[in-house]
Parts: structure tokens; sequence; C-alpha cells
């Protein structure tokens, strides 16, 4: 079982990458589990065909720790993806980084990481902003992350952010970053910029998706470019960002940017003047 | 002087002095210094320092008698501070019970609010008769973010009383005085001054820091009412909350403990001008120089001496025969603050000498106070751990242990006598009737029959007899 984490700036297309890759990952034949790390609950909508399942979280609080059952929570979505959120608290209440570690450790409390499991997936929100965020990536859970950006500089920004956490859990002996997945921008010199950016940070820049309408055309159907339509280029491109990371090897240790040198970065490649 | 628990921990050195020959500093690292408090603790330390919770749940707000008491947090803060001080009253509400929004993992992950609105709602309607309802602030519920201040308003417009909201959150200072800082701050703010009584106050005053500790305001409240004046705010042993409300209408603040409550007293004198004098209400020296300089304030100085000799008359046969008794003892008093100076020269009156002097979270100027009271060769120490109390008690030998309910076993265990200051085990202690009880107290302590037992056949074998935590053990060096 590899447990892979992805994260990225909010907004960045993260979630329909992750989902997009997982149907990929499906359609090749493998056993995934996807798990939702953000209180919006919005990580397996694509996967599940627009139903909404209830979260962990919402199942510990409305039945209590001791009656949650893992099929209440766990529901098989396209090529029997399984499909898991978190859950957690409204905006601008309560915990929820508490939420993230709570919800894990039911799920396996619950039996939830099984054998015959190829792969999870941990769809994680936005920036690493407390500790419960950075919950998949602690000991035993996920050892491969990838970090979905563009070549836009607040998405490079909270990348090197994301680097920072990974460089501090690298460091104790796990976790490691897989590499950078572009979801295009249509920036200008965006495959060059996130490419050096990565290698500036001890990565590789490891699948540059183009833009497509096909994934917004997919969307508005509640559907993954997979299954929506197998045959389009878009889904292609996926399939070949899911094949680049079951063959991947090479995961380190990041050495994360200063400031400065970020923008110098950018700068030579003409984003900032 | 050189601790041997504390050769891998030299830090504490700056914590620890000796009065030198001659009335020198002499610290622990070498300097003639004054000792360094109220800081961090250092890592290592086993520290007996409390949290800002407990300095305000159990200290300032807990002893208040008719407010719901009730912690926000997890069920284990409401339990563990409830009932450990007997801060009595003339009614039992607060001490008989304990309330708690009761925070669970997912009401930290959902968050607490509505919870303690309606924890809030739910008390007052059990105990519609309470005046108040504090709330409690924990480590927890401040963590996540809790809006508490928002919800106690909610709350008044919703039950029509007040709710005080204390940010009291444990981690906020270096010990349990932040505690008593907030607890002060936040009593004032919300509640002083909310009702404007008519009538005359020119003969009432607030005592301020007493917390009726097994009814010590019995042994002084009858002489100032004696002197006729009207104590109208207890501060805040034995009070109600609508007392508090009208703290702010009495002519003088009359301020016992030094450390817990001189905030309230500066915070009334810089907004209504209430004077404040600062005085010690046990043994007769200074009990009676209270009752002169709160009569001097209002023009009763002949009444203060009458009541004085009256009262001294009384107990003095009672003293001399303690006196007798206890004379040339040496003592180790450890208390949290000013007990610990307050209680120098009481012993000095009965005959005894305080040898180590120590408080869990004293300042600069509670150190000041013993240091000018103890006399040469003394020993002052900040905020001791366990191993350095074992090491006191039996290296430097006192007769005596003056100490708290956290200290009593390890007393009893080394065999040295003890009586507890901080809860009392009977009291109460304070004001001239409180001295022979604590003159009796201490007289049982020292000559219990059990010390003959011990030295005679109960003493453990001299040798290779080590507790199991690896410290001296202290029959040791007994003989």
């Amino acid at each position: 079982m590899r447990q892979v984490a992805f994260y990225g700036k909010g907004g960045i297309g993260k979630s329909t990458t992750q989902q997009n890759t997982a149907a990929a990952f499906a359609s090749m034949g493998n056993k995934l589990m996807v798990v939702g790390c953000d209180p919006k609950a919005d990580c397996t909508r694509l996967l599940l065909g627009g139903t909404r399942q209830l979260s962990v979280l919402d199942a510990l609080r409305d039945t209590g720790p001791e009656s949650v059952e893992i099929d209440t929570v766990l529901v098989k979505g396209y090529g029997d993806v399984k499909c898991v959120e978190a859950g957690g608290p409204e905006p601008g209440v309560g915990c929820g980084g508490r939420g993230v570690i709570t919800a894990i450790q039911t799920l396996e409390t619950l039996g939830a990481y099984k054998a015959e499991l190829d792969y999870v997936f941990y769809d994680v929100l936005g920036d690493v902003v407390c500790g419960g965020f950075a919950m998949p990536i602690r000991e035993g859970y996920a050892e491969e992350i990838y970090i979905v950006c563009s070549g836009e500089y607040m998405a490079l920004f909270a990348a090197n952010n994301i680097a920072k956490g990974i460089k501090k859990f690298g460091e104790r002996g796990y976790a490691r970053l897989g590499g950078l997945i572009c979801n295009s921008r249509m920036v200008e010199n965006e495959y060059e910029m996130v490419a050096e950016f990565a290698k500036r940070i001890n990565s590789k820049l490891i699948h540059f998706v183009p833009r497509s309408k096909d994934v917004q055309r997919a969307e508005i159907n509640r559907k993954t470019v997979i299954e929506f339509d197998p045959a389009l280029p878009q889904a292609d491109e996926y399939r070949q960002l899911a094949s680049k990371i079951e063959a991947n090897k090479d995961f380190t240790i990041p050495t994360p940017m200063t400031q400065d040198d970020l923008e110098e970065l950018m700068r030579d490649y003409g984003i900032v003047d | 002087m050189q601790f041997k628990c504390n050769e891998t921990l030299p830090e504490r050195g700056t914590h620890i002095a000796l009065k030198a020959a001659g009335g020198g500093c002499q610290r622990g690292d070498g300097t003639s210094c004054g000792i360094v408090s109220n800081s961090a603790t250092t890592p290592g330390d086993m520290t007996e320092r409390g949290c800002t919770y407990a300095g305000c749940r159990g200290v300032v707000g807990g002893p208040v008698k008719d407010a719901i008491q009730l912690t926000h947090g997890p069920i284990g803060c409401a339990f563990f501070s409830w009932g450990y001080r007997p801060h009595l009253a003339d009614t039992d509400f607060h001490m008989k019970y304990t309330f708690v929004s009761d925070m669970k993992e997912t009401n930290i992950v959902f968050g607490g609010e509505k919870k303690l609105l309606q924890s809030i709602i739910e008390a007052n309607r059990e105990f519609p008769e309470a005046k108040a309802v504090f709330v409690y602030n924990t480590c927890a519920t401040a963590l996540i973010g809790d809006d508490g201040r928002d919800v106690a308003k909610q709350a008044e417009e919703i039950i029509g009383k007040p709710v005080v909201f204390f940010e009291c959150e444990g981690f906020k200072g270096v010990s349990q005085s932040m505690g008593h800082h907030v607890g002060n701050e936040t009593i004032f703010r919300q509640l002083v001054g909310s009702i404007e009584p008519e009538g005359d106050f020119s003969r009432t005053i607030n005592i301020v820091g007493d917390y009726n500790i097994k009814n010590d305001i019995r042994t002084f409240e009858y002489l100032f009412e004696a002197l006729g004046l009207k104590i109208i705010t207890r501060f805040t042993g034995n009070v109600g909350v609508d007392e508090l409300r009208i703290m702010h209408k009495a002519a003088l603040n009359v301020i016992h403990c030094q450390r817990s409550a001189t905030y309230i007293a500066d915070m009334m004198h810089d907004k209504y001008g209430t004077p404040a004098i600062n005085v010690t209400l046990w043994g007769i020296k200074h009990m009676s120089q209270a009752l002169r300089d709160t009569a001097k304030f209002f023009g009763l100085e002949a009444e203060a001496e009458e009541i004085i000799e009256r009262e001294l008359a009384k107990i003095q046969p009672k003293i001399d025969y303690y006196r007798e008794r206890l004379k040339g003892k040496t003592v180790f008093i450890y208390q949290g603050g000013p007990r610990t100076w307050h209680w120098i020269e009481l012993l000095r009156e009965l005959g005894m000498e305080t040898m180590t002097a120590a408080t869990t979270f004293g300042h600069d100027d509670d150190y000041e106070k013993i240091f000018e009271q103890i006399s040469e060769g003394a020993m002052m120490i900040d905020n001791p751990n366990v191993p350095e109390i074992e090491e006191i008690l039996t290296k430097r030998r006192p007769d005596l242990f003056i100490s708290g309910n956290k200290e009593k076993y390890l007393a009893y265990k080394l065999g040295v006598p003890f009586v507890n200051g901080h809860t009392y085990d009977t009291g109460p202690y304070a004001g001239f009737i409180g001295m022979v009880n604590f003159a009796r107290d201490m007289d049982k302590a020292l000559h219990a029959p059990i010390w003959g037992t011990l030295r005679n056949r109960a003493r453990p074998a001299p040798a290779a007899h080590h507790s199991a935590h690896g410290f001296a053990h202290g029959f040791e060096e007994a003989d």
C-alpha cells in the first residue's frame, strides 16, 4: 500500500487533479481509498458523481465514537475508489486541524486501512496551516507527497511553504517530496519556471497538466474526465500523471527557497517586473 | 547552600539565597543579587507550580458564594479545581457545586460556543437563585478560538444576570500568579461599580485578599466591626456577587494578601480614588498594627487601643503557655506567596525562628519582605521543587515544616512535624484568636507522641536505605 498526499494552494485545482489521478489509477486496475482532509468536504465529489456522504466527523458528532460504522462514512465511487471525507467545523469555529487528526485516527480504529489497497490518497486543505493539517504526513501515513501548483507567484509561494513543512517531517525520517504537479494556468514560461522552481527546491516537475475546457465540462457533469470521456486527450494527461507517479522512485527532502530567491526566480522568468 | 539535587540543574542557584553575616545576600550562583522569581520554569525542574486557570478559578473567583462556577473545558479541569481550597462562606453553594461545559473531542473540532451557551442557560435554570455565572476558559477552548466573551454577552441577555468570562487559559503565565491577575482584572471590569447604592459609606472598608480559609474572617471581622466600621466587600472570601458590584463604595481598601489582590486595589485607586493600606492579619504585632492603621484612617485610634488591649488580655495566657513549649524551635515555611513573610514575625512572637522561607509564586517584593525579616544564616528559595524540599528537610533539618497538602506526606514520611498552612487542617489561624489555634497545632505537631515511637523502634536501618526515586532519604543522617 502506497500512501500519497496532495498539498497545494487553495483554488489551484488540487482536488480536481487528485480525483482525476485517482480515477486514472483505478482505470488502470488499482484499488484506492481517497481521504479528503478539508473541512469543506469536497475532495471526493467527482468520484462520487456529486453525492455527499456523511463525513467522519459528522458521524462522530451525530452518533458518538462508539457507534460510528465504517460503511456509513466510506462510500465506493468511480472504479470502486473508496471515498472518505474527514469533514470538519463551519468556517470560523472549532478546530479543523484537530478534526483531521481525529478523523484519521477514527478511520484507523474502524479498520479502513485494508491490506488489499494499492493506494491511499490524502487531499489536504490549502497550506499546512497547523499541526493538524500535517497529520497525513506524520509517521505511518503518507510517505510521498505531491504539491499541486501553477506558475503564479502565490501558488509557488504556497508550494515553498509546504516544502518547509515537508522538510521538517523529512528530517525526522519520514515524508518525502515526490514532485510538483503543474496544473497550468497558461502563465508565460510556466513549464520552464515551475521546472526550475522544482529543481531549486531539490525536486522535479513530475507532470505538466495543460489547461483544458474538458475538465470543466466533466466537472459540471459531476465526473472526472476519465469517467466522462476516457478518449479525451485530457484523460490521457491524467493517465500519464498516474503512470509517472506509479513509476516514481525519486523522493527527496525539499530545500525551500528564501523569499528573495523566489522573487528573483519570478523576475528571471518574466513574471515579476 | 549547594543542593545535591541541583548538580545537574545549576540554573536553580539563582532562585536560592542565604542571608549572609552582616545582612548581605549570598545567592546560589555566587553573586550577591536578590533571588530570581516569577520567571519561566527551568526545564528539568520538578516544579509544583499551578496554572493560570487554577489561580483564577481556585483562588480568586472560586470563593464567590452565589455565582455558578462554570469551567469551559474538559471535565477534568472542573474536578481538579473544585473543593480543594476550603474557602468557606455562610452558604455552601460554591463549595457543593462545580459546573463544566464538558468539552469532548467533537466539541473541540466543531467548536464549543453553542455548548457553552447551553451550559450557562441550563445551569441557571437549575439554580435560578445564583446571582451570576462565572465562566473560566481553559487551554483547549482557548486554542480553538471559542469566543467566550461573546457567548457571555449573549447569555447575559438571555438569563438577565451577569455572566463573567475569565480569560484564564492555563498556559498564559509562568504560574498561577497570572490567574490572580486575570481574576482581579475581570471582576473589576465586569462587576465592580455596576450597582450604585444610596447611603452613607463613610465608615466602610473592604477586606482585600482574604479568602476565608476555614473561616479566617471570623477571627478578625468582629475586630473591625468593634471599631464601628462595616466591611462591605470581602475580596473574595465569603462574598456575594452583589457585594462585589458595590465594592467601589468603600472608603478604604484594607489589603491582606499582597500578591493575589493588590491589582484590584490599584485599579480602584485609579478609577475611584479609593485609598488603600497594606496589612497583615496574622500574629499579635501585625494584627494590632492593622487595627491601628485602619483606625488612624478613620480617626478611631483610642477605640483601637481599647480593642487591642482587651483582646490581648484574652489570649496572652495561652500564648505564654505555647511560647514556653515552642521557643527555640526552627521552622521551614513554604507557602504560595505572602503567607511566608506574614508569618516570620508571628513565629518570633512564639519564640520560633524561620530558618528557610519559600514561596511558589512570590514576586520580587515578596522576597524583599522575606529577606528583611529573616535572620542571618536563614535561606530563601523561590518555587522549590520536591527534591529540594526533601533536601531541605533532611539536611537543614527544621524542627517544623509549615506548608500545604502537597508536601504533607513527604514531611510525614521523612519524620518531620508538619502544619498545613495553606488550607489549615483545623484553623482558622488569622487574627488574635487564630494565633492561639496556630500555636496549638504547632505544639501538637511538634510534641506528638509518634516522634518518640519513631526514634525508638520504627526507624529504618540507616545504611543503604534509599527511596525509589534515588534522592537522599530523610532518615539517613537522623540521630
